[in-house]
């Protein structure tokens, strides 16, 4: 069982403010510095974020938290899965996805369904599709190649 | 010696030009009065700028200018109740009686005259707005409910643009409308200015050498808007105008940036404002105007 991190929950001890709002870079920084802290006590190497409770997702703070922990600086590429996304933060999180060439799991609010998001090869789509169709694990999504 | 400037009797983003050409070179020698008396109304961004104004005249080590308050009383009422004046004492040395700001319920400012210096100020700005901006956004301009959660987004960016590359504080308002003039419709504008360092010399050492002898405010502002590069390394830089560019293609919104000495804009089809302007007065840092209209005219 991965655990699942909740961003809402991350932002409340990253940023001392009562808003529900992943906004800033500085924000997104703080944010993701917590989730690396969390995976390495953890020891997990899937990031499993829970969106649920956040209300704005702008397009510096998606790619500081999400983009980033896809692509960390100094080590090959990780595992990331997203939880609770709305549609209005899926539009920020496959445009920076994209930019960076780079795809992830995501199971929607609304619907629950599964999505890719970001930069996906006929390939990646292909094998997405059929985890889709058995009803696959979050686990088994996290072992997508991403990049 | 003391250089008047005259506030523009309708102050918006096209009028500008007239109030920075009057502060001469830059930063100006004389003692500045900012005279608004015969100013019958003032678009947010003229607010911002007024304010940008007073404090790059202070960062520059001036006088404290003079501000002498509009004669109508409505204007200074709606000056009062957008928070401008308790900036603006700051700023300026005011003249003229100034009456109290007084909230009445739900009125057409959004967001009152805001400063913004650090990522808390932007969190602030972004919880502030919640509501008003859905109210606003699905019930007067009749778009879908969730396009506020965009306007949401476009504010952040915008801000954090003072506080990732300005170099020193700044200001936002936003407020709704009718744009009769252009549209016929109602529009909520997002405003924000700074005094900062601009365009220009926030991508200098990272870009300039790749545009040769074109270097300058407006090639600068094409990079940022256009080509969406940052002066950061970072590859995922430069996405936020990207993302507000991409949420107003879908509601027919415009953005135009001004910084330094030329002004550059994404033209919606319902305005015929230039794309490019070059070679205007300098004023200092940048001003940033975002508008969305209402997706049906009003009624004549």
């Amino acid at each position: 069982m991965i655990p699942t991190i909740c961003l809402r929950r991350v932002l409340h001890e990253a940023v001392i403010t009562p808003y529900r709002n992943l906004v800033t870079r500085a924000t997104g920084a703080a944010v993701r510095g917590r989730i690396e802290a969390a995976l390495e006590r953890l020891g997990c190497e899937v990031a499993v974020l829970d969106f649920s409770g956040v209300e704005i997702l702008d397009f510096s703070c998606a790619d500081e938290i999400v983009a980033k922990l896809v692509l960390p600086a100094a080590r090959p590429s990780r595992p990331v899965v997203l939880l609770g996304v709305r549609d209005e933060q899926r539009e920020a999180l496959d445009h920076v996805l994209a930019h960076h060439g780079v795809a992830v799991t995501a199971r929607l609010h609304e619907s629950g369904e599964p999505v890719l998001l970001g930069a996906a090869t006929p390939d990646l789509h292909e094998a997405f599709a059929a985890l889709r169709a058995r009803g696959a694990a979050l686990d088994d999504f996290a072992r997508l190649p991403i990049s | 010696m003391t250089r008047v400037v005259e506030v523009p009797p309708s102050f918006d983003d096209r009028s500008f030009e007239q109030f920075a050409a009057g502060f001469g070179a830059w930063p100006p020698e004389e003692r500045i009065l900012v005279d608004a008396r015969g100013t019958q109304w003032a678009s947010p961004y003229g607010l911002v700028g007024l304010l940008t104004a007073g404090q790059a005249l202070a960062e520059a080590g001036r006088e404290r200018p003079l501000l002498t308050v509009p004669q109508s009383e409505d204007v200074k009422r709606y000056w009062a109740r957008t928070g401008f004046f308790s900036h603006a004492a700051g700023l300026f040395e005011i003249h003229g009686k100034v009456p109290r700001a007084v909230a009445t319920g739900p009125s057409d400012v959004l967001l009152d005259v805001t400063p913004v210096r650090a990522s808390e100020d932007v969190h602030e700005v972004v919880g502030r707005i919640g509501e008003n901006a859905a109210r606003i956004m699905s019930g007067e301009l009749g778009l879908e409910a969730k396009s506020s959660v965009g306007f949401s987004m476009a504010l952040s960016e915008s801000c954090t643009n003072i506080v990732e590359h300005a170099g020193t504080g700044g200001w936002v308002a936003v407020q709704a409308y009718t744009f009769r003039r252009r549209l016929g419709r109602r529009v909520v504008v997002i405003a924000v200015s700074d005094a900062g360092i601009g365009f220009r010399r926030s991508l200098e050492s990272a870009h300039a050498r790749r545009f040769g002898d074109r270097w300058g405010d407006a090639t600068a502002l094409e990079a940022a808007l256009i080509q969406n590069v940052s002066r950061f390394r970072d590859p995922g830089r430069g996405q936020g105008f990207a993302g507000i560019k991409r949420y107003l293609s879908r509601w027919q919104g415009k953005i135009s940036i001004r910084s330094g000495t030329a002004r550059l804009a994404v033209v919606p089809p319902w305005d015929d404002d230039l794309p490019l302007a070059d070679q205007l007065p300098f004023f200092p840092g940048a001003q940033v105007q975002i508008t969305i209209p209402a997706q049906h005219s009003e009624p004549a």
